[in-house]
Parts: structure tokens; C-alpha cells; sequence
């Protein structure tokens, strides 16, 4: 219970999208952010699930953090992470039955995500229900963010098109929707993303 | 470790299975109507969608029967009572996975219309055999005339650049096998005579 406790809520979003952003600072869950990110409705909409998984499992084991036994706590987020997982799988196939056909795969990996088990042992088990629940909203919109950007580049660029609407006719650079593209795309935003937060980000946290 | 943390260690792991375990199955209970529901729609919406008025005909399944080991339905539609197309579905080996199509077929045994209902071919490279730009192209083609080529064809099936391998799977393989299927199958009754 560090200086966390004076963070401020937004701090603790803006935390996820700009400082600790899943795929672009903490270059973690890179499996599902090439494997879904051909299209932007794809990507959006696991995105929207990892936010709902993250701030769910955020929720449920900063509301038990007291009474996980700490010898058995990973097994116990483990749990919590896969039954979370399991409702928007489920959720997803009933609602979003054509992305479904697409995501379905991917949402299910959700129980693997290093960034989801991640916060939860390092924030969620060591902080109140408030600020753990702003700290799942931030690394899933982080994600989230993330996936829209490269989900975005990659259509765009790679397919021609933007949701579905096709804009040139033609497939200008087609390697970026293959997987292999998929890690140019990524590591060209990375990079970019880097350069902009480098030059504008820190700025007023100079020191 | 005390008999204290044992203890914990046990409620614990009751508490999370009971816990989860209901929610659980209050949402399956809850969403599996509707998922169930769905794909009912689906394959429902699909058939209408293979043929035009479909509003007036009546589809009405015939029978299975198996391509690649996996099961397969075919349908018949009528209008006003007599046979007017026939709907088979098919599988076709591609590239990553086995193409689900359906295939319109008229009283000629000529492609109406194609659809593809599943497939998990190269996300941006063999996927392109889903949209209407390719399956256009099998439109009007009977079982001789069902075959891809690589050069500019409109007497055969085109290949789609870059996808040769998923374009051939759905024309050579799954709709050609349908359509020959549907077509021996209907024969053996005679023209227009529908074995039940």
C-alpha cells in the first residue's frame, strides 16, 4: 500500500493507455494483437472483452484480497480469471454471433494473457476495490486503444478497406494483414507510439 | 503450515468453485436458448439467402450425406408443390481448413448461387473466397465448367490472385462434389421426381 494510494483515478487510467500500454510499453499479449487485428471490427471488439475481463478480475480480487490464502493465490486468480473469461465467451457467441466466428478463439486465450494476471497480482491483490477497479479500465482501454490503432493500420493499409468499406478498390501493402505483417504493424506503431510519448509525454515530468 | 491455513486453503477453494460455478451456470442457462437460436437463424437465413423470391418457396430437407467424413445436409426448394432448386452443402479442403459452402442449384443442376457458412483459410489472402466477387464466379456453372484456372476465364472459374490453393478447394473440391452429388442423387429418381 505505497504511494499507490495517493494516484488518483485518472492518473491510474492514463496509466494503462500512455505509461504501462499492454502492447506498445509492456509488449505483452502480442499473440492476440496480431491474430485478431486484420480488421478493425475484430480488433475492437476483443479489445472491448479484455476491458470487461480486466476490470472484472481487477473487481473480484480486490474484493477478496483479503481472504485469499496468499499460498494459494495464483491458482485462486487463475480461477477467477478463466470463470470471467468463460461469461464474455458466452456472452459474446449469444450477442455478437458474426465477430464471434471470428474473436471466438481468441477471447478463450484471454485466460492466458500475461497483462490480466499480471494486474492482478501486482495491483488488484494489493489495493481497495475503487482504485483497482480504475486500474482494470485503464490497462484494458491501454489494450483496447492498442488493438484500434493497429487493427485500424492494418485494414487500412494491408486490406484497402475501413470496417468493411472497401476505400481504394486495390490492397496496397497486402504483407501487413499475413501474420508476419502483423509484427511490421505492431512495431511500427510501437516505435511510433514511443517517439510521440518520449516528445510529448513526459513533458511537466522532467527531472 | 498450520491446520489454520489448511483450513483457509480449503474454504477458499470451495467458496471460488461454489461461486463460480453458479454464476457460471446461471449465464449458460441463460445464453444457451440464444446461441442455440442463433445458428438455427443462421442456417436458416442462409438457405433464404441462396435464392431469389425465396419468400414464395418452400425448402424442405432431403436427406445427409458425407464429404471429407463430415456430415452434410442437401434441401429441396419447392414452389407451389413442384421441385424448382435444390440446396446442397459441401466441404472443400483448403489451404488451413475445411470450407463449409452451401450451393444453390437449379432444375439444369447449374450454380445459382454460393455461399460460404465457415472457413478459416489465411485472414486476408484465402478469406477473399467469401465475398460475393469471387463467388460471382461460380454462378451458371454446371459440373464440366466447374474448375479453376489461373488465366482470365470466364467459361471456367477464375482463380483469385494470391488465393489459388482456397479458390480451387471451394470450386474443384466442394462445389463440384456437391453439385455432381446433388445432380446423381436427383437422377436416380428421374427428372423432377424426388425420392423422400
Amino acid at each position: 500500500m505505497s504511494a499507490n494510494d495517493e494516484i488518483s483515478n485518472w492518473e491510474l487510467i492514463k496509466n494503462g493507455i500512455l505509461k504501462e500500454n499492454t502492447i506498445f510499453k509492456l509488449a505483452l499479449s502480442l499473440c492476440p494483437a496480431i491474430a485478431v487485428t486484420t480488421k478493425l471490427k475484430d480488433g475492437f471488439f476483443m479489445g472491448l472483452a479484455v476491458v470487461f475481463v480486466q476490470v472484472m478480475v481487477n473487481l473480484t480480487v480486490s474484493a477478496m484480497r483479503k481472504f485469499i490464502h496468499p499460498r494459494i493465490r495464483l491458482p485462486i486468480f487463475m480461477l477467477i480469471i478463466s470463470g470471467w473469461v468463460t461469461i464474455v465467451n458466452l456472452l459474446m457467441d449469444a450477442l455478437v454471433p458474426d465477430v464471434y466466428k471470428n474473436v471466438g478463439l481468441y477471447i478463450q486465450l484471454i485466460v492466458a494473457f500475461a497483462s490480466i494476471l499480471a494486474r492482478a497480482e501486482m495491483f488488484a491483490s494489493k489495493n481497495k476495490v475503487v482504485p483497482s477497479m480504475f486500474d482494470g479500465i485503464g490497462m484494458g482501454l491501454g489494450f483496447l486503444v492498442a488493438l484500434i490503432f493497429v487493427s485500424t493500420f492494418r485494414e487500412i493499409v494491408g486490406n484497402g478497406s475501413i470496417l468493411g468499406y472497401s476505400l481504394f478498390g486495390a490492397k496496397p501493402l497486402l504483407i501487413l494483414v499475413l501474420p508476419a505483417g502483423g509484427f511490421f504493424a505492431v512495431g511500427l506503431l510501437m516505435a511510433l507510439f514511443n517517439w510521440l510519448y518520449a516528445r510529448y509525454g513526459t513533458r511537466g515530468h522532467a527531472g | 503450515m498450520t491446520g489454520k491455513d489448511i483450513v483457509k486453503i480449503m474454504l477458499n477453494l470451495i467458496v471460488i468453485y461454489v461461486i463460480g460455478g453458479l454464476i457460471l451456470a446461471i449465464v449458460h442457462a441463460n445464453t444457451s436458448p440464444v446461441r442455440y437460436q442463433n445458428k438455427i437463424n443462421f442456417e436458416n437465413q442462409a438457405l433464404k439467402s441462396l435464392l431469389p423470391d425465396s419468400e414464395h418457396m418452400e425448402i424442405e430437407k432431403l436427406g445427409d450425406w458425407k464429404i471429407h467424413d463430415k456430415a452434410a445436409k442437401y434441401w429441396v426448394a419447392k414452389k407451389d408443390g413442384s421441385a424448382v432448386a435444390y440446396i446442397v452443402q459441401s466441404f472443400g479442403k483448403g489451404y488451413s481448413s475445411y470450407i463449409n459452402t452451401l450451393i444453390a442449384v437449379d432444375k439444369d443442376f447449374k450454380v445459382v448461387k454460393v455461399k460460404i457458412l465457415d472457413q478459416k483459410e489465411t485472414p486476408g489472402l484465402g478469406d477473399v473466397i467469401e465475398e460475393d466477387d469471387f463467388t460471382n464466379r461460380l454462378i451458371g456453372k454446371d459440373v464440366e465448367h466447374l474448375k479453376v484456372l489461373k488465366t482470365e476465364t470466364t467459361d471456367f472459374v477464375q482463380a483469385v490472385t494470391g488465393s489459388t490453393v482456397s479458390s480451387r478447394a471451394v470450386t474443384d473440391d466442394a462445389v463440384r462434389n456437391g453439385v455432381a452429388f446433388i445432380r446423381d442423387k436427383m437422377k436416380e429418381g428421374g427428372p423432377g421426381n424426388v425420392r423422400k
